[in-house]
């Protein structure tokens, strides 16, 4: 009786050890690509007011979140961006916006400053009274720490088109190859990083959904599961048809 | 009693076997010599070898284990000798269009062969098609084989009775003998991986045949290429072990074991497991769905340490306290089980995801299959061998050599798995033809490997030689 509980109780703890071992983090590269930004009014530092479309319908956008009080990613993650960019065309203009309600523009301009950038007109500094709900259509949340007064948050980067779609996004301080296929994407350039929605592929274990950003399950999940299914088949056929010379 | 046809083909899949294994040794330690410096290979040379002996080293002791068992099955039911002969003609057939895809084609997609490699096309045109037509081949042939002894098994005993669920109940009216259970368990997970590997060849030459109009996903590809390749190289040591709960106790002149509920127990479980514990080898893919994952961690324990748990205990209870006569062959078990089960815990700590992001293609991965392998399965076949070749030949009195022999065994595959061991836990990555200068200990570390390797592989042709010559004198003899 007693093997049952000691049973249950050892599978509890092997399943608590192994989903506390998976990677677990909020915010996903894959979500929300091809859906549209929030339309958000942007305050630009030195800039007049306007809609987050106006501002990507002229050049694609590459969007880097932070706050001006941050003692952790924030200013590494600008100034290596900054470095890594330095080198690249100017197909697109760097947005950097607060998320931070705290911030003002007096704010954002001495940030600016801080990293030279206040003279460069690719690179844009700028606050918005929508943060909420542009923080929800690229799922960016970051969490406020009251007692080091501080947002916990990861450092992201979002690709968005001159039509306003998200086409890629970069969690972490990222440079180099990983730029190139956020400018490429930005840019509508085809990146074969990428797997196309393709007719020919009938047995896919998932299909991406641009319309909702979900992945459906498919078809080819199903073939996981095929081998055992038709090996519990032949036993059963094997069984049937078989004349057995019984033990009893 | 066995027929003296199977006597025959038995000896001939042991001579082919270990002719095979010592062709592979040789390419596993150009490989080693060439990550070392000491020989200068092209990388496409060290990868066709690598391909080559991948590929090479499955299949036989998968063959080795199935030979055994259909041997000793024969105690049991009545096999069929047509199966066994036709299953030989096609192992050899697809090994040597596999050999041809790879030497003369030169094919080196490695024993995975991940989708969409082959059809990145390296090599000869025609070497890819050859490839997947060589593993069809043998597909078809160990399926027929499996599901051949199946259906023997199935004809004397109930699914149930095969499973020895009976025993889950007190006082059981039929007992499941060990040997069936474990043969049935590892027959039935041979079939299922063995029909993954059936979608996935159809699968390739659909993609291949259909010029663009059929395109494979690769997430599909990696699932079933892992269910084949994973499941296959474990159920080979399962084979193996079925062996071991049949002539262990007979060899060292102990009362046979006996099938108890927990045993039973531990075997189901190690069936239903295993066929998701290759789930493990796709943490690094993100596009594997997180629950997958967690399966694939669960899963792995849960297939290994309960048989392990088990086996060890009978092996133990066997041993402790007790007078045994000990051979060559009860001390390979013996020696095997030990690999078996320091390589299962290599594989187990592999399998932990936490673990798995610092160990994921370093040279554990080698080190710990190596170990079950080199060290366990090996060492349960060819004890089978030795016991089986000395059964029907006199005894020329080579046990005096017992301990040299295995003195250098052991030397040679713990210095060579030593040198994976260290490799790994260094983060020497596996799979470099060539190390780069900052991966400081890869040379030297693979010098070593190479030179311990080559200690084993000096025990292994003493066992060649003693076995094989042994088994050409069953082929001929007439009786």
């Amino acid at each position: 009786m007693y093997k049952n509980y000691i049973f249950s109780v050892v599978a509890f703890c092997l399943i608590t050890i192994a989903n506390g071992q998976t990677v677990s983090t909020d915010l996903k590269e894959e979500e929300n690509i091809y859906e549209k930004i929030y339309d958000a009014p942007l305050n630009i530092v030195g800039e007049s007011s306007l809609q987050f479309h106006e501002l990507y319908s002229t050049n694609p956008l590459l969007l880097a979140l932070n706050f001006t009080r941050c003692s952790g990613v924030c200013n590494p993650f600008l100034l290596q961006l900054k470095e890594s960019l330095e080198l690249k065309d100017n197909s697109y203009n760097v947005l950097v916006l607060s998320f931070d309600s705290r911030d003002d523009l007096k704010d954002m301009k001495r940030l600016a400053e801080s990293l030279q950038l206040d003279n460069n007109s690719q690179w844009k500094f700028a606050t918005t009274s929508k943060i909420e709900e542009l923080n929800q259509s690229i799922s960016f949340f970051p969490v406020w720490d009251s007692t080091k007064s501080q947002f916990d948050h990861d450092a992201l980067l979002v690709g968005i088109n001159n039509e306003g779609y998200i086409t890629k996004k970069l969690i972490g301080i990222r440079q180099g190859h990983d730029l190139d296929l956020l400018i490429a994407s930005v840019n509508n350039i085809f990146s074969p990083t990428y797997r196309l929605p393709n007719k020919n592929a009938l047995f896919s274990c998932f299909n991406y959904d641009p319309t909702t950003g979900k992945n459906k399950p498919g078809l080819g999940l199903l073939f996981i599961a095929l081998p055992a299914l038709i090996t519990i088949l032949i036993l059963i056929i094997i069984s049937l048809f078989t004349k057995r010379n019984k033990l009893e | 009693m066995e027929s003296i046809k199977l006597r025959k083909i038995t000896s001939i899949w042991i001579i082919t076997i270990l002719l095979l294994f010592i062709v592979s040794i040789v390419l596993g330690i150009l490989m080693r010599l060439n990550q070392a410096g000491t020989i200068s290979e092209t990388p496409t040379t060290f990868y066709i070898n690598m391909t080559t002996h991948g590929l090479t080293m499955i299949g036989i002791w998968y063959v080795a284990g199935m030979a055994a068992i259909n041997y000793l099955m024969e105690r049991y039911v009545k096999t069929n000798f047509t199966v066994n002969a036709i299953a030989y003609i096609l192992t050899v057939i697809g090994v040597f269009l596999l050999w041809t895809s790879t030497f003369i084609g030169k094919f080196h997609a490695a024993w995975t062969f991940l989708y969409p490699l082959p059809f990145k096309i390296m090599w000869e045109k025609w070497a890819t098609p050859l490839f997947l037509i060589a593993l069809t081949i043998l597909a078809v042939g160990w399926l027929i084989w499996s599901i051949s002894l199946v259906t023997k098994i199935l004809k004397k005993y109930t699914i149930a009775q095969s499973f020895a669920w009976q025993h889950f109940k007190k006082n059981p009216k039929v007992e499941t003998p060990p040997f069936i259970l474990i043969s049935m368990i590892s027959l039935v997970g041979i079939i299922a991986c063995l029909i993954a590997a059936a979608i996935l060849m159809a699968m390739y030459f659909a993609e291949y045949f259909s010029n663009g109009n059929f395109v494979n996903d690769a997430l599909l590809m990696k699932n079933l290429t892992y269910f084949f390749g994973h499941t296959i190289a474990n159920e080979m040591l399962y084979l193996g072990l079925a062996v071991i709960y049949e002539l262990f106790s007979e060899i060292s002149g102990r009362p046979k074991w006996k099938t108890t509920w927990y045993v039973a127990l531990a075997w189901n479980c190690t069936l239903v497991f295993i066929l998701t514990a290759f789930f493990h080898h796709l943490y690094m893919d993100f596009v594997q769905p997180e629950g997958l994952q967690i399966i694939g961690q669960l899963a792995s324990y849960f297939a290994s340490l309960p048989a392990a748990g088990v086996t060890v205990f009978s092996v133990f209870i066997a041993v402790y306290g007790t007078k045994i006569k000990w051979s060559l062959p009860n001390l390979l078990f013996f020696i095997g089980i030990a690999g078996w089960v320091i390589g299962g815990l290599g594989a187990v700590i592999d399998a932990t995801i936490s673990n798995n992001v610092v160990l994921h293609n370093t040279l554990w991965v080698p080190a710990h299959f190596h170990t079950y392998n080199a060290l366990g399965n090996v060492l349960f076949s060819i004890g089978f061998f030795y016991w089986f070749a000395n059964q029907f030949t006199e005894n020329e009195n080579s046990e005096k050599y017992t301990k040299y022999i295995l003195g250098t065994l052991l030397v040679g595959g713990i210095g060579f798995l030593l040198a994976f061991y260290i490799a790994g836990a260094d983060s020497i990555p596996r799979r470099y033809s060539n190390y780069p200068e900052e991966l400081v200990s890869g040379a030297p570390l693979a010098l070593m490997g190479a030179i311990f390797g080559s200690i084993y592989l000096i025990a292994i042709l003493f066992f060649f030689f003693n076995i094989s010559k042994r088994c050409i004198k069953i082929i001929f003899s007439p009786s």
